[in-house]
């Protein structure tokens, strides 16, 4: 883990925390609420009440920015970590037998057969929008990923020279799979851990841009900014707390697993 | 070659097969019946029971499953509920938007995946280093909508220099240097990403082949730093980053919904948008049926390129 705390994966940490704190703190010290309609400040430039200017529908932008924040932070945080314990579960089953295996590769294989927006899109048409549809469609997008994952790692270690000693001496199936190959076939998942956090962060800016995302009037990253996109020409400031808060996200996630990735050589 | 396209065609079409049945499962698991929404809230019941006549509502599933099928085998893609016509004529009205963007973009990220990432492999002064690894890691994290978004704020609102939205007035083909100007803007930002994924992935590739005993026999021969890159070690790495190049269309099909929603551009990604936010079921089956053809058709593609570049693939059943 020592990759986490010099050059680029500190650098990475860093991006990401200042965000999540800004996300869990910030809220705490604006005096705006981010669902308060203020009277008189329709689309206000930047200002010293408020620093990134209000809405179309009166509200503060930075408030509803790191609100927002948190929001993301949530869905990522949940959607990520089910999706790949369930990805894990599958994967882990489908080295049992070979029957088995099979059916979990084609069902993998269907699953990514899908273009991941596509796939999300197509769920969220089924779900239909809002806040645990994005949840949701992030979980099954992860779950083929964290799946394969898992299952290639699970069968690489399975030949290594101590799985077989740990056999040989009457280890049972089980009992090896859990204490042994498990434990080092996880290495490979921290990387894609981070990795999907970014991913989760796109799909949730993705969904908001394409008219299927957090439910309003819940303030999120891709909320925030798909309503700026609509004032561009009017208020191009409107635009930059979004984006910029996403793109720090973003890049930290995408540090912290190139450090991570370096680091297993 | 025909052996091997012929030993991974199977496989394709199961996953196209059971890719199938999962759109046409998941349409029909919406909760609520199609036609009682489509026919209003008091329509008498004979009018909702000749709307499910007419789409067809009323029959077993097994055989729905088999009309849809068989009418997308003969290219009948089923009518919209609600925008209208025929699935085929739409599509037919986007594609040739989509396929332009996504070709233009396509061809941008190949030549600048050709481009950056022999010099990124075969570099030896740090500050290009730095600069392409920086491009690497903020081209492959950056959502399109982000970069997308920026590019229309510097080209289109500070310096009024692009269009940012739409088609040419006239048609794509009417001037080939007003398209560009349209075509830029949503092009580079679809081809980013993609971009530098394969720019990572062929300068990894690169750097691995550079290691290879052959370039060190190539250039204790005498021959030239640039030709070894070029004419020998990309020879090598370029098969695999066919592949890559398989895969990352799925990036492409996926980041043009997006791409198509922030710029207008009025192509199928636009359509898709239009089929879920109005809930047009039949519409939203066939293109996700659609892109998932495309996506698996293009990746068996390259897969036979790979096979035809490398000798290794190709019989590697035969071993």
């Amino acid at each position: 883990m020592s990759a986490l705390t010099r050059g680029r994966g500190l650098v990475g940490l860093v991006l990401v925390g200042v965000v999540a704190v800004a996300g869990l703190v910030g809220p705490l010290l604006v005096s705006w609420d981010p669902y308060q309609q203020i009277p008189d400040a329709n689309l206000l430039g930047p200002s010293a009440a408020h620093p990134l200017g209000t809405d179309d529908l009166n509200r503060d932008v930075l408030s509803r920015l790191l609100s927002g924040i948190r929001v993301d932070l949530l869905i990522s945080l949940t959607a990520v970590p089910v999706g790949a314990l369930i990805g894990c579960a599958i994967g882990a089953l489908a080295t049992f037998s070979s029957a088995l295996d099979v059916a979990v590769q084609r069902f993998f294989d269907v699953l990514l057969a899908f273009p991941q927006l596509i796939l999300a899109v197509g769920l969220a048409a089924v779900i239909g929008p809002g806040t645990t549809s994005v949840m949701i469609v992030i979980t099954v997008v992860e779950i083929p990923v964290f799946g394969r994952l898992l299952r290639s790692a699970v069968l690489r270690v399975r030949e290594a020279q101590f799985v077989t000693a740990a056999e040989v001496i009457g280890g049972g199936r089980t009992h090896v799979l859990r204490t042994h190959v498990l434990p080092n076939s996880l290495e490979p998942l921290v990387v894609q851990l981070a990795l999907s956090m970014s991913v989760a962060v796109f799909i949730e800016g993705a969904m908001s841009v394409l008219g299927i995302g957090v439910s309003p009037p819940d303030p999120s990253l891709g909320a925030v900014l798909t309503t700026s996109l609509r004032y561009l020409d009017l208020n191009p400031l409107f635009a930059l707390g979004p984006l910029a808060v996403t793109a720090v996200l973003v890049l930290g996630f995408q540090l912290v697993a190139q450090a991570a990735n370096a680091a297993r050589g | 070659m025909t052996g091997y396209l012929v030993r991974r065609l199977p496989s394709a079409l199961i996953v196209l097969w059971l890719a199938s049945v999962l759109i046409f499962l998941l349409i029909r698991a919406i909760p609520g019946d199609a036609a009682a929404v489509l026919a209003g809230a008091d329509a008498p019941p004979e009018a909702v029971a000749a709307i499910r006549a007419e789409l067809g509502l009323d029959r077993p599933v097994g055989s729905q499953y088999l009309h849809w099928v068989g009418g997308l085998l003969s290219g009948d893609l089923g009518r919209s509920f609600l925008i209208g016509g025929d699935i085929a004529g739409l599509v037919a009205d986007g594609l040739a938007n989509t396929a332009t963007l996504t070709l233009a973009a396509l061809l941008l990220a190949a030549l600048t995946a050709l481009v950056l990432g022999p010099v990124w492999a075969a570099t030896r002064n740090p500050w290009v280093d730095r600069l392409l690894t920086g491009f690497h890691t903020a081209s492959v994290a950056l959502p399109t909508f982000v970069t997308g978004v920026v590019l229309i704020l510097v080209f289109g609102v500070f310096f009024r220099l692009l269009p940012t939205g739409g088609v040419p007035p006239a048609g794509l083909l009417d001037r080939v240097d007003i398209t560009a100007q349209y075509l830029v803007l949503p092009a580079v930002c679809l081809a980013l990403p993609v971009a530098g994924v394969l720019t990572g992935f062929l300068a990894e590739t690169l750097r691995g082949e550079l290691r290879q005993d052959y370039v060190t026999t190539v250039r204790a021969a005498g021959v030239r730093d640039r030709e070894v890159v070029v004419r020998h070690a990309l020879r090598g790495a370029l098969p695999v980053a066919v592949t890559a190049l398989g895969l990352q269309t799925g990036a492409l099909l996926g980041g043009a919904v997006l791409v198509e929603s922030i710029f207008s551009w009025p192509g199928l990604g636009m359509l898709v948008e239009q089929g879920i936010t109005r809930r047009d079921y039949p519409v939203v089956q066939a293109l996700l049926m659609l892109s998932v053809t495309v996506f698996v058709l293009v990746q068996l593609l390259t897969d036979v390129a790979h096979a035809a570049l490398d000798p290794r693939v190709r019989l590697g059943g035969r071993r």
